[in-house]
């Protein structure tokens, strides 16, 4: 089974989301800020991360830097209510971003090409 | 020994040279608030004053488009109005004030018949065949019209306006562009145009196409910082619902499309209507926010206001096991501010620090003044403080470290801040809590003992 890791602070949208993935055969993992995000990162192995941009403490930007650093090879999704941080040349390091809708067509789409692109 | 004397001469000594009380009289315009016609007048006034050049009237045209326009005429209509004028204008010791004054209302007086005539002076740039006195800016050139009924470039209707034969062309030129142009003559006591007339008005010209494009400018501008105000309040504002209204839809497009049972049926209802209020509650803050207007700042007694805050069943509530202290002299000046917003933005604060502050833990709330002109408010907290790109990012609109904060808080404690006129700072350091420091201006009224 494939492993997400959904870093997303607020509690009511990461539950949508977990529920929503889980039912398309993944398992997720949620990290609520950068921080234990990162902790969950160095524990274990991940498939795929999805991140929001704005959050309290250290942001999304932040989060995928220090990612890098620690390995390139997972996919990255940025999936955050904010286009202005497309200029932001530190979001290209990540592989798709996304803005949130409440049809999660787009998000599951984008996650089963990056999956299946990675695997090959 | 020392002598002090004021940025602005209040009037001119007699001694003084005509072209020393002319540029006396420009340079005070640049202390006064921008306002095209009123620094405008300062240059007519300047160009007729008698301590001036001393012409008897001046016309202004104005670049509008591809036209110009005739805007604004001093001067007076008859010699009998002249008489009275220059009377009052020579007073000795009359300063730039009372003269632009006394021509504010002159003009305003003379506006209202004049404005139907003013309208039909005008002149397209552009056209194959451009007539004096329109042909002075379109050539950015001073031109001296003498003998006006013989010369077949002067406009007829124009020479039917002034009635006189000799005038003075000015152009109003800012960076190779055209801003209007000034034309001024002795229609009352047929005075000859003398060659330093027209290098002092030449200076005037020059001055007055820099008000005109300066103030094109400042306009722009304010415009532009209103538009990008308003982006980035849109984005923001998107933003800010867009968290909401995918919870909500997400939620209920599981509702519509999967059977559920009972309990997750009504978790989903519940998370629907929690992310409803929520973004009441953004649009209330939102509109709140964008309402504040402080239109009369008013001396304010600090004392009791503190007093009461701390008091408030809110704030006690929340600072239940944690010590919130007030500090205050036992004499404080007024400060100017309005009384509500005051209250609310120093609750604002309260309400942050007694936030992060962990139970056991201090509130402080100080009140002193600094010096004679400012009193300080500090709030002091001990979370855990900000770091430096944190302490960076409070101010930013939507930039929120709570769960449910909208991000606004801050941002309208700035507001406040601004419309007293006051300053606000802030000091923290990771785990040395954060500090805020008010200044609030000292209203001139004294606290009654």
């Amino acid at each position: 089974m494939k492993k997400i890791l959904l870093v997303e602070d607020e509690k009511a949208l990461s539950l949508l989301y977990e529920e929503e993935l889980e039912r398309e055969g993944y398992e997720v993992v949620v990290a609520y800020d950068a921080e234990s995000a990162l902790e969950q990162i160095r524990k274990e192995k991940f498939d795929l991360i999805i991140t929001d941009i704005r959050m309290p403490g250290r942001d999304g930007i932040e989060l995928i830097a220090s990612i890098m650093g620690l390995r390139k090879d997972i996919p990255i999704i940025i999936n955050t209510a904010y286009q202005s941080y497309k200029d932001d040349f530190m979001t290209w390091a990540a592989d798709a971003y996304l803005i949130k809708s409440s049809s999660l067509d787009e998000l599951k789409n984008k996650i089963k090409e990056l999956l299946e692109k990675s695997s090959s | 020994m020392i002598k002090r004397f004021g940025l602005q001469p209040l009037s001119f000594s007699l001694e003084s040279s005509k072209e020393m009380v002319l540029l006396s009289i420009i340079a005070q315009s640049f202390f006064q608030p921008f306002s095209l016609d009123d620094n405008l007048l300062v240059i007519l006034t300047a160009l007729t004053s008698g301590s001036g050049v001393g012409f008897n009237r001046a016309l202004l045209f104005l670049k509008e488009g591809e036209r110009l326009q005739a805007r604004m005429w001093l001067g007076p209509r008859s010699p009998e109005e002249a008489q009275a004028i220059w009377s009052m204008l020579s007073t000795p010791g009359l300063g730039y004030a009372e003269i632009v004054e006394h021509n504010r209302e002159l003009v305003e007086r003379m506006m209202e018949t004049l404005k139907p005539k003013l309208k039909l002076l005008s002149y397209n740039l552009d056209a194959p065949e451009v007539k004096i006195p329109a042909l002075a800016a379109k050539n950015q050139e001073i031109i001296l019209v003498e003998e006006a009924r013989k010369e077949p470039l002067v406009d007829d209707n124009f020479r039917d306006f002034v009635e006189v034969d000799s005038f003075l062309c000015l152009p109003l030129v800012a960076k190779n562009e055209i801003m209007g142009e000034i034309v001024v003559d002795n229609g009352i006591t047929h005075a000859p145009i003398t060659n330093k007339d027209i290098e002092l008005a030449s200076l005037c010209a020059l001055l007055a196409g820099n008000y005109v494009y300066t103030t094109h400018l400042y306009k722009k501008v304010l415009e532009m910082e209103k538009m990008a105000a308003l982006g980035e309040m849109a984005a923001f504002i998107s933003h800010q619902l867009r968290n909401p209204i995918v919870t909500i839809g997400g939620f209920t497009s599981q509702l519509l499309h999967r059977p559920c049972d009972q309990e997750k049926c009504q978790r989903n209802l519940a998370i629907i209507l929690q992310e409803t209020k929520h973004l009441e509650d953004i649009i209330f803050k939102i509109s709140h926010f964008l309402k504040i207007t402080i239109k009369e700042l008013r001396p304010i007694d600090v004392r009791p206001i503190l007093q009461s805050i701390i008091e408030r069943p809110d704030l006690k509530l929340k600072a239940e096991n944690k010590r919130l202290i007030l500090r205050q002299a036992e004499e404080l000046p007024k400060i100017l501010c309005d009384p509500v917003y005051f209250e609310e933005a120093i609750v604002n604060l309260l309400d942050n620090a007694l936030d992060v502050t962990p139970e056991g833990g201090y509130v402080y709330i100080r009140a002193f003044p600094q010096n004679r002109k400012w009193l300080r408010l500090t709030i002091k907290d001990s979370g855990l403080g900000l770091d430096e790109k944190m302490r960076e990012k409070i101010f930013t609109p939507f930039f929120s470290t709570k769960e449910n904060g909208t991000g606004l808080g801050l941002l309208f404690v700035k507001r406040v801040m601004e419309m007293c006129a006051g300053k606000i700072e802030v000091q923290s350091k990771p785990g040395h809590g954060t500090l805020f420091k008010l200044y609030f201006k000292v209203s001139e009224e004294k606290v009654k003992p």
